[in-house]
């Protein structure tokens, strides 16, 4: 089940990567290399995601910090 | 410059009433509800009042910084490190909530009308539609939102109209029965929408007639603040004290209509409307996101960079809460606060130090030539 979720995102970067491409300029270095960053990026974030679904997120994050002023609200 | 389009103030003004009523409409009258009960539908109006405050912000930055977005007069007012710092707290900020919007989209899609359909395909959909919108550019999207409106407006109008025959006015009663602070309370949940109102910030710039942003973003609050309130009173007069139970009470009324028997399940229309609306969102948030990211980085053109950017918000749409129930939670309690100290606090400190260093180059200036 997770090597076909990984295999999915996969192919799914490997077609952005095929459709960006060849549309980015040969002069925009910076955007190629942006591009690239970003998109390695996500892979990883999402064979993280997929190997442990569990991680704590950014949402659990931002309710730590907030959590005394959410209580305010009750429950 | 990066967006070369030129978009009209009016369309703006439209482009942000969809914007936030999209969601607001759905979700929020119950989450209002579980505070302010059956003073639910006062609740908008004390919201508004951050509504017009952030417009004010934004368009009082605009002027002191006519040719810039957020992102670059930021670094303008704070300097080159504090200003990438921000630019950073508001880059993540929209990725999360984009992902947020994103998944309140694909569960009450998946929850409502695809049953049998993965969640990850209904969001990754709308996310690669929302993309071509994005590479089309600012134009496109401000004609897609004038396309949008009309029609939005027109079926709520409708859908109120509709449910007259079941609407039950005694459900308000006693108006304030504990005082003010129930709505109070309440207002805190709207009052997180209407911050969104900030990403007028990202739109300015590219207004072409200036003179009349303020007034469309002030038109743009208060429509946003009647539609919310209508919604809130059609809710409240047909469920009544039942709504803080609903997840999705507009939903869940609309179902109520039934007119001799023929005219029923009307919710398709409700869902028709949110997806269009929900899509003008994304692409709104989506658009200020890759045209942040690409300020921040200071690339020259910000196409490249939209498709890694929905593959991230794919991720964090789908990071940001295990379920509904979770999501539901945090959009009651954390959430608010969270939106209204990044989209007003953050800004309203940029603008007192902007102000402040205008005043102190001025009578600098004074000096030298007194």
């Amino acid at each position: 089940m997770k090597t076909g979720f990984i295999l999915g995102t996969l192919v799914l970067v490997a077609l952005i990567f095929l459709y960006e491409w060849p549309r980015i300029n040969r002069t925009q270095k910076k955007e190629k290399i942006v591009f690239i960053a970003l998109l390695s990026l996500g892979t990883i974030l999402a064979i993280v995601l997929i190997l442990n679904p569990d991680l704590p997120g950014p949402t659990q994050m931002i309710d730590y910090i907030y959590k005394p002023l959410g209580r305010m609200l009750g429950k | 410059m990066i967006e070369k389009g030129k978009i009209s103030a009016t369309q703006m003004g439209i482009m942000m009433y969809l914007t936030i009523i999209a969601t607001a409409i759905l979700l929020v009258p119950a989450i209002t509800a579980r505070q302010a009960k059956q003073d639910m539908w006062l609740s908008p109006f004390w919201a508004s009042f951050i509504g017009f405050l952030t417009v004010y912000i934004a368009v009082q930055l605009h002027q002191l910084y006519p040719q810039k977005n957020l992102i670059e007069y930021s670094e303008d007012i704070l300097g080159k490190f504090l200003g990438k710092a921000v630019g950073l707290i508001f880059l993540f900020f929209y990725l999360h909530v984009s992902g947020i919007i994103i998944r309140e989209y694909g569960e009450f899609i998946v929850g409502s009308f695809l049953l049998h359909t993965p969640l990850v395909f209904v969001m990754g959909t709308i996310i690669l539609v929302c993309s071509f919108a994005v590479r089309c550019g600012l134009e496109v999207i401000g004609r897609l939102a004038e396309m949008i409106v009309p029609v939005v407006i027109i079926m709520i109008l409708i859908l109120l109209i509709l449910l007259i025959p079941d609407m039950e006015v005694a459900n308000m009663f006693p108006i304030m029965e504990k005082g003010m602070m129930p709505s109070l309370k309440g207002a805190v949940i709207p009052q997180g929408w209407f911050t969104e109102f900030f990403l007028i910030a990202f739109l300015l710039p590219y207004v072409a007639d200036r003179n009349k942003a303020k007034k469309w973003g002030m038109i743009s609050v208060v429509a946003v603040m009647l539609t919310l309130s209508f919604v809130n009173i059609a809710v409240l007069f047909v469920l009544g004290e039942l709504t803080a139970g609903f997840i999705y009470p507009a939903m869940s009324a609309v179902r109520y209509i039934s007119i001799a028997g023929f005219l029923e399940h009307i919710e398709a229309i409700v869902a028709a409307l949110w997806v269009a609306g929900v899509f003008l969102k994304i692409a709104v948030f989506y658009y200020a996101l890759v045209l942040g990211t690409a300020q921040w980085l200071n690339l020259s053109d910000y196409r490249p960079i939209i498709f890694p950017v929905g593959f991230l918000l794919l991720l964090f749409s789908i990071w940001s809460a295990s379920n509904l129930m979770e999501l539901t939670h945090f959009l009651g309690s954390s959430s608010p606060f969270y939106r209204i100290s990044i989209q007003m606090g953050i800004p309203l400190i940029l603008l007192f130090i902007a102000k402040w260093r205008k005043r102190a180059s001025n009578s600098n200036q004074g000096k030298y030539q007194g």
